[in-house]
């Protein structure tokens, strides 16, 4: 960009205003067409003014503005108004989805298998999908279901038309309303027209989403559709490391989010025979894996980004804790990796007991990495007399704990528990060597075997009603989820051999759940009671057993998976069973391990709870098992700046005649807390209490609970505003305890805030003393 | 002894100030460092934006070119020397490196999004060259200049125009200058636009209300100990320095959007300046003056708790100085 230095004459101020048409005519602006064209989408929602969205608009537009201008303003004014009345957003969505016709319409398009011909004529969509959109044209255009576009919340909509509807890659126009977006996405996983008919009306009933790369690529010239890839540690060597990097930025290209383990690979001053010199240790080697991350763009829509995991025994695991430090030396850090530590019993053990930590050169270890449980212990007890270091366990546990708190990285994944509770972990040599991007997956990889996931979620808010859980219908979307997610390991495009070498075999696939808070607000559930808690593990359950049923009958279809006889449900153990829980479903559970005893299963694994960021606001509902954070907060994308109110709150205001300006600047002053707007009952507001505002025991005790229904892992996240080393290391040895197999971010919060700029001032205050903070104060002491 | 008698106190304990101290503590949990934005990313939406935006945009980096130095000069070159207690001098310091810090991200910020050397030079002219900041620059050294000269504060006069050059610089300078700028930041960034340099401008924007926050402290402290200094003379004196204040931006403001720009309206920024200077006059214990509404629902949106996709963005919610031991029966 230039510094602009001369000055521009500003252009005539005219009385009236004026906008400009497509045609290039000026014609004055008239409130009554705006109101009316706002009109048009009101529909159902009694709560909104078409006045109030045209009066703001015109206020906010300058003499001049193109109607295109005026088209975009009113979206965003009517958006901004969903602060006072969350219907707005539902407005706003609205106006959004007449934009994007208009768009689409305005190329040609005008039905479904059109958009297709024209992506397809664009070099968008594959030839496979495109001929099968063709045969089936009819079919396909009469099943779009336009009053779906309805369901979408404003930023749910705002997030699909930025970044998932395709775009002309000239114009960067959109070609694909977000009806056709979902229809192309069924039809690129299906075989004929009445299943893909079938998963597009699930997926557009927002009952049920795949994950982002599914979403993006399906259908599509590189039907890279999978979420997650776990590649080995390099061995130690340079080609091997240099391998690794290639492999990641081929893999990150395509939409992957990476995990990576560094534990095999010697540290800082370990002999290199070769050369006779002294290694630099790892930190040398992540700087270039950051810089290779963060050089890979995915298609425009988000950056690469990659998870180092590494074991506590290794001798640079302390500069390994100050890589994401925003302090010190700036060649010693990597701003773009996360981190996470891949925790044997052992270390935990010594850490209760006070013990000392032997830090152990992979080079005069090599086995370490290959080994858990007992097998481990051994070995390593039996290294440590070649240790490079001794150090007191808890200061390790500390060091660690810190960078957790400065962070929120530095994840705490369990070495021993993931192999220990895992079917892939079934015969002798099959190890799970670190976890993904997002602690949620748990898979055996090698050197030449690098683990692949596929993952979707199922959107737990369309499956309860004032009576409750909808069962059936969950286990209906459960059945069409495992049978979608199998299919795209047949069809998805590997961008590595290593990836390609290990998906057939294990047939893992992810899936997960979202809305869990969703189901406590409409049942009225505390998120830390025992009914949620009960809730939450029968969902899981149902889930897990009909996945596990629909992988059955897959199995008897089309053959168990190859590795099946090297997993733990050959010799007849199901998940359940290795964490010695009893199940409530006994009879399902009976029949299901008769058919698995006949046919084996279709998937070595079907079960992992990712975060579910994006689809989640694509859905809206919150994500997967997390407590809500705030009942009034923004969220932060690519796209922008949203606010996200919470919608059970305001219904359970509205009733109380409690919804009003006053009740609101009280909510934003108390950063989205209710805890002291006291005119609701106790009981209400320990419902709508925020992720701060709760125990994370009861976080905790949740996950355990439901983890003998998750066969590979959670992203559970846990919340601290104020967090010390004190309070991180008792929680996180409680996590370990409850037999947790993966943490994931530890969030808090900022030591002081922006001030706010539109909640009313409170008066200067005289009064020295901060009572209300007794610990930063010293006028007491 | 009152905070603004003359001298260089040394003495911490007993601590006369705690909550100076307090202010210090906290802002070291804030630290942030420029290499942790990434502006880069910027350079894409730079690319997209319309003449307009990029003159409204070319603009904000001539005027943070040189917005962070003038605040930090008068740190040094007045508020040190006069706030009286060694508390509050080592807020003042940790105040001085940030502002440093800023000083920092801007001449980043300009770098990157200017590559021509003759245009960055440009930038740094435009205090003197660009009509609409050479007159807020001159706003800023008339209030330097105002006691310059004074090496102590003597008399009555003398404390009265320190409170005056102090209010100038939170109130009108960091509160209203620096206010305005984040607005025309953080509406971009509501249309999805220049995220690095709304990043960055998050924790400038954090730093700057702790800024604020100290001022006021130490107004409210003279307050107390001097309650006769805040007579009808001096609230006369505060309201007319923000109304020049608010002039200046506001004359600002015509320069950025004289080539229009949809949904940031000249009206709707006066409106929002004058907001913003009536609630300066508020923290002050002053009734207002243009009883205007903030009429950006994208600045409400500064006041409520953020969440990032990690996958897009950095977090900025983060502590440093996390402190403690191992334990393992606290309560979490």
């Amino acid at each position: 960009m230039t510094v602009t230095q001369e000055k521009t004459v500003p252009e005539q101020r005219r009385h009236v205003m004026q906008v400009r048409k497509r045609n290039g005519d000026l014609e004055p602006v008239d409130v009554n067409k705006i109101v009316k064209a706002v009109e048009r989408w009101v529909g159902d929602l009694d709560e909104v003014d078409p006045l109030r969205v045209a009066t703001r608009t015109i206020t906010g537009l300058y003499d001049g503005a193109t109607t295109a201008e005026l088209d975009k303003l009113s979206i965003q004014t009517a958006a901004e108004l969903t602060g006072e009345e969350p219907q707005y957003s539902r407005l706003a969505a609205r106006l959004l989805a007449a934009y994007v016709d208009k768009e689409v319409r305005g190329q040609g398009v005008a039905t479904f298998s059109q958009s297709i011909r024209y992506a397809h004529q664009l070099g968008l969509i594959g030839d496979e999908t495109a001929a099968f959109v063709a045969r089936n044209a009819r079919k396909l255009d009469d099943a779009v279901d336009l009053r779906n576009d309805q369901k979408f919340e404003y930023f749910g909509l705002r997030t699909v038309a930025d970044r998932y509807l395709l775009k002309h890659p000239e114009t960067r126009l959109v070609v694909e309303t977000p009806q056709y977006w979902l229809l192309r996405v069924a039809c690129g996983l299906s075989t004929n027209p009445g299943e893909a008919i079938g998963f597009y009306r699930l997926m557009s009933s927002l009952a049920y989403l795949p994950s982002s790369p599914t979403l993006f690529n399906s259908g599509t010239r590189h039907t890279q559709m999978s979420s997650c890839f776990l590649v080995d540690s390099p061995r130690d060597e340079l080609d091997s490391i240099y391998e690794r990097y290639h492999q990641v930025a081929k893999l990150s290209k395509f939409s992957g989010g990476i995990g990576i383990s560094w534990s095999r690979i010697r540290g800082r001053g370990a002999l290199i025979r070769g050369t006779n010199g002294r290694s630099n240790g790892i930190v040398p080697f992540l700087r270039t894996l950051d810089a290779g991350v963060a050089a890979v763009n995915q298609g425009g829509r988000r950056k690469g980004a990659a998870c180092v995991y590494l074991e506590p025994w290794h001798p640079d695991v302390e500069e390994f804790l100050e890589l994401r430090d925003n302090t010190g030396e700036e060649s010693r850090r990597t701003h773009n990796l996360n981190l996470a530590n891949w925790i044997p019993d052992e270390f935990m053990r010594r850490v209760e007991a006070d013990g000392d930590w032997s830090l152990i050169d992979p080079s005069d270890a090599p086995e370490l990495p290959d080994l858990h449980g007992e097998a481990f212990d051994e070995a390593y007890r039996a290294a440590e007399k070649k240790a490079v270091k001794t150090v007191k366990a808890r200061d390790l546990y500390a060091r660690m704990m810190r960078t957790l708190a400065q962070t929120g990285n530095g994840w705490m994944t369990f070495k021993d528990r993931s192999n220990a509770l895992s079917n892939q972990v079934g015969a002798p040599g099959n190890t799970i060597h670190l976890s993904n991007l997002c602690t949620e997956i748990l898979e055996v990889n090698s050197d030449d075997e690098t683990a692949v996931c596929n993952l979707g979620s199922v959107n737990l808010a369309a499956h309860v009603t004032a009576d409750g859980i909808d069962w059936d219908k969950l286990r209906a979307t459960v059945r069409t989820a495992v049978v979608f997610l199998d299919r795209v390991i047949d069809i998805n495009y590997y961008p590595s051999a290593q990836a390609a070498a290990s998906n057939p075999r294990w047939r893992p696939v992810g899936l997960g759940l979202m809305g869990l808070q969703d189901v406590f607000f409409a049942r009225r559930l505390a998120f830390d009671s025992d009914e949620a808690r009960e809730l939450s593990t029968r969902i899981q359950e149902e889930i897990l057993l009909t996945a596990l049923e629909t992988s059955a009958g897959l199995a008897a279809e089309f053959g168990a998976h190859p590795a099946f006889a090297e997993t733990r449900a050959a010799g007849g153990a199901l998940h359940p069973d290795l964490w010695g829980a009893t199940p409530t479903q006994t009879d399902r559970w009976a029949s299901l391990r008769q058919r698995v005893a006949e046919h084996g299963l279709r998937n070595s694994l079907l079960v992992a709870i990712a975060p579910t960021a994006t689809i989640a606001s694509i859905a809206g509902c919150y994500e997967c098992i997390e407590p809500q954070v705030s009942n009034l907060f923004k969220r932060e994308t690519m796209s922008g700046e949203f606010l996200q109110i919470n919608t059970y709150l305001v219904r359970e205001l509205k009733v109380r005649g409690l919804w009003t300006a006053e009740t609101r600047e009280r909510i934003k002053r108390a950063e989205g807390s209710v805890q002291d707007i006291a005119s609701l009952p106790a009981q209400v507001r320990e419902v709508f209490r925020t992720a701060w505002e709760l125990p994370q025991r009861a976080l905790i005790d949740l996950a355990a609970a439901r983890a003998p229904y998750v066969d590979q892992s959670q992203s559970l996240n846990l919340f601290l505003s104020a967090p010390t080393i004190g309070k991180l290391s008792s929680m996180y040895l409680y996590a370990w305890k409850s037999g947790l197999k993966t943490t994931y971010y530890l969030r808090s919060r900022p030591a002081t805030r922006i001030q706010q700029a539109t909640v009313a001032i409170v008066a200067p205050d005289a009064v020295a003393c901060s009572l209300e903070n007794p610990e930063s104060c010293e006028a007491c002491q | 002894m009152t905070l603004l008698d003359p001298g260089m106190d040394l003495t911490l304990r007993p601590m006369r100030y705690p909550a100076f101290f307090d202010r210090f503590k906290d802002a070291i949990k804030n630290t942030w460092t420029v290499e942790e934005v990434d502006l880069h990313s910027d350079l894409a939406d730079l690319a997209k934006l319309s003449p307009a935006e990029r003159h409204l945009v070319s603009r904000l980096v001539a005027f943070f070119a040189t917005g962070d130095t003038i605040v930090a000069n008068n740190l040094v070159l007045n508020l040190y020397q006069h706030v009286n207690s060694p508390e509050g001098r080592l807020y003042l310091s940790r105040q001085l490196f940030e502002e440093a810090v800023h000083v920092q991200f801007y001449l980043n910020l300009l770098d990157t999004y200017v590559p021509d050397e003759r245009e960055r030079h440009d930038a740094f002219a435009a205090v003197e060259n660009i009509p609409s900041i050479a007159r807020k620059a001159e706003f800023c050294f008339k209030w330097i200049d105002s006691i310059f000269s004074l090496r102590e504060l003597r008399t009555r006069e003398d404390r009265r125009a320190f409170l005056l050059n102090l209010i100038c610089f939170a109130a009108c300078i960091e509160g209203l200058f620096f206010y305005g700028a984040f607005a025309y930041v953080y509406f971009l960034r509501s249309r999805g636009l220049l995220h690095g340099l709304a990043s960055g401008t998050n924790w400038v924007f954090r730093d700057e209300s702790m800024h604020m926050a100290f001022a006021f402290d130490v107004v409210e402290t003279v307050r107390r100990e001097e309650p006769d200094l805040f007579d009808d003379e001096l609230t006369a004196a505060v309201t007319e320095m923000l109304a020049e204040a608010v002039e200046c931006e506001v004359g600002f403001a015509e320069d950025l959007l004289e080539q229009g720009i949809s949904g940031l309206s000249l009206s709707d920024m006066r409106a929002y300046l004058e907001h913003v200077a009536d609630r300066r006059l508020a923290t002050l214990g002053l009734p207002p003056v243009y009883g205007s509404r903030n009429p950006f629902a994208f600045m409400e949106l500064q006041d409520v708790q953020e969440l990032s996709n990690f996958f897009e963005r950095r977090v900025s919610a983060y502590q440093v100085g996390v402190t403690g031991t191992v334990s393992f029966d606290d309560d979490f």
